[in-house]
């Protein structure tokens, strides 16, 4: 008699079966899932509820919900200062939108040259650039503002957006030299058996595909720009040049009165830029990814 | 191409360079000469001091048609990092807002001029200003090198409200520490619960200072280091961890959580008596005022020791020039309309502490308008001063080094990490390495 071993599942551990029942587990999975959010997030709503307390009753409690509901610290906070507020979100704007298109466009064109074209010296000039980005920023900090203050450019917004129009954004161009790098170079190609030169392919072929690498290049530039404090502080000394960040500080004075009511109710509205920016800049990194360049 | 296009750009700062020389006026010796031209001032501060500051440098632009004055603030802990990058690209504003705390850190790297000859000639009238508050600004060297426009000073801030209710009187004038610790420790057991006597000080330097001065201790020594000994910080320290172990402070977790003197335990009532800065006490009031409008605060000096009454240091905010300032006329003309003149004096209102030039501070307390909490400010003021409090020189490091390190080691003993001589050691060790150098 020819006795078959039949291969058995691997006992598990703890005995007892495992619920298979999809929804159990679904529902198991966003309970934790939930409570995990709520936990991070606890935080920014009580800075939201908190907004709306007035200035001397905001700490007195961790709860949401307070007996003087109030929006004064938005009123308040908005018209602070000798300026309003909106002051500072245009100057944020202005140097974020700037610093974005500047990000774009030149490190694109660095990535573009490092990850098709061939020179002498390539493989010295990328080592360079992976080594910026080891440097800290404290090593710069210095000589970086004695230049700029023999240019005669502090108190503008220049040393906030010119660096950016010349490529100094190493992890960006890293980025996109990756990103480029997986596009098959078959599609150069073939646009160049359809007489496209360099600058062709560059506009036509490889920042279509490379919308992806753009979207997120884009959004990282304009978060740390947005949050950026110590550039604007070093450089910006006029209030009526103030970026977002300096603002919000200025509302917590160490040395007298702070308004943490006007602190919170700027902080909620400086925070929506960012939070519709990422929704938008979200739907162009999955149409990216949806679609490919081999149509 | 890119040979040329350093050349250009070397070409460009050599021009705007030379350019700027020709445009400077030569820093007239003695601080005299034409009020003209642009200065820049710098100062840090909140909302409400940027506004009262702006409204002064325009009134000064106003009295003198041809200046021009490029204003820079910050908020406290950003002021330091830029004028620490700008001193350190000698390109600081003309006019320069510091403390005595942070004078000498500047004064060791010459980076602000004395102002010993301005004064001399009357480009900067100091006869105002009492005596004390002038020596206040002086460096190591015992030359002036800050024009005080506003002396601040800790007190204690007392709850009385809370003290009443618990049946202590406020400690009365020329209580010494001794009184201090008998008056928190009677009033401990009847507080309602959640309310501490006073908060934890033993980690703050300002009380440390106070306490070594009253008790006659010299806080430096020549060179800069330390100059009392470890016994006298035992001592101390011990005493705190007396009264804590006792519960008669906040504990040391709850403690090391506090907000700054508008938003701490004073302003919201879960403490009687603490150390504050003597002008928060309008600030603190009115957050006290959000949640027990019932309860009033007051301020009253420090204890007193066997060398002397009420010693606190006096912190004296002012003004001070930069040495790579190209304009120092004007810039001692700013410093002189700051300080001095009455109607400025009005406008700033005593926001940075209280006026020091003695008719503006008199002038300040005959306003009608002003609040009974600023009126005791400035009343304490009087009263410190008439005592003849001791001017401390702070050598460099005293804000990076000793403060930090005064704070952390005494945590370390509070939280039981380690004993009380150890905390002691590891202090003096830090802050005679940091200090004076």
């Amino acid at each position: 008699m020819i006795s078959t071993i039949q291969a058995r599942a691997p006992r598990p551990i703890f005995g007892r079966k495992q619920s298979t029942n999809p929804i159990i587990r679904a529902v198991v999975r966003h309970a934790l899932i939930i409570c995990a959010l709520v936990i991070l997030l606890y935080p920014l709503v009580w800075m939201v509820a908190a907004s709306f307390r007035p200035s001397n009753q905001i700490f007195t409690t961790l709860g949401l919900f307070s007996a003087h509901p109030t929006l004064a610290n938005y009123t308040e906070g908005w018209g602070a200062g000798r300026l309003n507020f909106s002051r500072y979100f245009i100057n944020s704007f202005l140097i974020a939108i700037l610093s974005i298109v500047g990000n774009l466009i030149s490190c694109s064109v660095t990535a573009y040259a490092f990850a098709r074209l061939n020179f002498p010296g390539k493989k010295f000039l990328f080592a360079m650039l992976l080594g910026t980005m080891f440097l800290p920023f404290q090593v710069t900090l210095v000589p970086q503002y004695i230049m700029f203050n023999y240019l005669g450019w502090i108190n503008t917004y220049l040393p906030l957006i010119v660096p950016h129009w010349f490529g100094v954004n190493a992890f960006f161009i890293f980025l996109m030299v990756q990103f480029i790098r997986s596009l098959p170079r078959e599609l150069d190609d073939s646009a160049r058996l359809d007489g496209c030169g360099h600058f062709r392919i560059f506009t036509r072929i490889i920042m279509p595909l490379a919308l992806p690498a753009i979207g997120v290049v884009a959004l990282f530039s304009f978060v740390w720009s947005w949050n950026d404090f110590l550039g604007p502080l070093l450089y910006l000394g006029r209030s009526d040049l103030w970026t977002v960040p300096l603002g919000l500080k200025a509302f917590l004075d160490s040395t007298g009165q702070s308004s943490y009511g006007g602190l919170f109710a700027m902080s909620t509205l400086s925070l929506a830029p960012i939070v519709g920016f990422f929704i938008l800049a979200q739907r162009l990194l999955l149409e990216g990814i949806a679609t490919t360049g081999l149509k | 191409m890119i040979a040329a296009a350093a050349a250009v750009a070397l070409l460009m700062t050599s021009c705007i360079g030379s350019s700027r020389t020709t445009q400077a006026q030569s820093a007239g010796s003695a601080g005299k000469g034409e009020v003209k031209g642009a200065i820049g001032v710098t100062w840090w501060g909140g909302d409400q001091r940027n506004r009262l500051t702006n409204a002064v440098a325009d009134m000064f632009v106003k009295e003198h048609p041809g200046v021009t004055i490029d204003r820079q603030s910050a908020d406290w802990a950003g002021y330091w990092t830029k004028l620490n990058v700008q001193a350190a690209g000698k390109s600081l504003p003309c006019v320069v807002q510091i403390q005595g705390r942070q004078l000498n850190d500047y004064t060791k790297n010459s980076v602000l001029i004395p102002l010993d000859p301005m004064i001399d000639s009357g480009a900067i009238d100091v006869s105002g200003i009492p005596k004390a508050v002038v020596d206040a600004g002086r460096g190591t060297d015992g030359k002036v090198y800050l024009v005080s426009y506003g002396v601040a000073y800790d007190a204690v801030g007392i709850n009385t409200t809370v003290a009443q209710q618990a049946g202590v009187d406020v400690p009365a004038e020329g209580y010494n520490w001794d009184d201090f610790v008998s008056f928190l420790t009677k009033a401990q057991p009847k507080l309602p619960a959640g309310v501490a006597a006073a908060n934890l000080q033993g980690g703050i330097p300002g009380v440390f200072l106070g306490w070594a001065q009253a008790n006659g201790k010299k806080l430096f020594a020549k060179d800069g280091k330390l100059g009392f000994s470890k016994e006298d910080l035992t001592g101390y320290w011990n005493m705190w961890e007396k009264l804590r172990k006792a519960n008669v402070t906040m504990p040391a977790d709850k403690a090391a959580e506090e907000l700054g003197p508008d938003q701490g335990f004073l302003a919201t009532g879960q403490v009687m008596a603490t150390e504050i800065p003597g002008n928060s006490l309008t600030a603190a009031s009115n957050t006290l005022a959000g949640t027990n409008s019932s309860q009033s605060l007051t301020t009253i000096p420090y204890p007193s020791g066997p060398a002397g009454a009420g010693a606190t240091a006096l912190s004296a905010n002012g003004f001070a020039i930069a040495k790579n300032c190209q304009n120092v006329p004007t810039a001692a003309a700013f410093i002189n309309y700051f300080t001095n003149d009455p109607a400025a004096g009005k406008v700033f209102a005593a926001d940075n502490g209280a006026p020091s030039n003695t008719k503006v501070l008199d002038a300040q307390l005959a306003d009608a308008s002003l609040s009974a909490t600023k009126k005791h400010e400035l009343d304490l003021y009087k009263q410190i001063l008439a005592a003849k409090p001791p001017i401390i020189v702070f050598p460099p490091g005293y804000q990076a080094t000793f403060e930090a390190s005064f704070r952390r080691n005494y945590d370390e003993a509070a939280f039981g990490r380690m004993t009380v001589a150890q905390a002691v050691d590891k202090f003096f060790s830090e802050a005679n390495a940091g200090l004076g150098q």
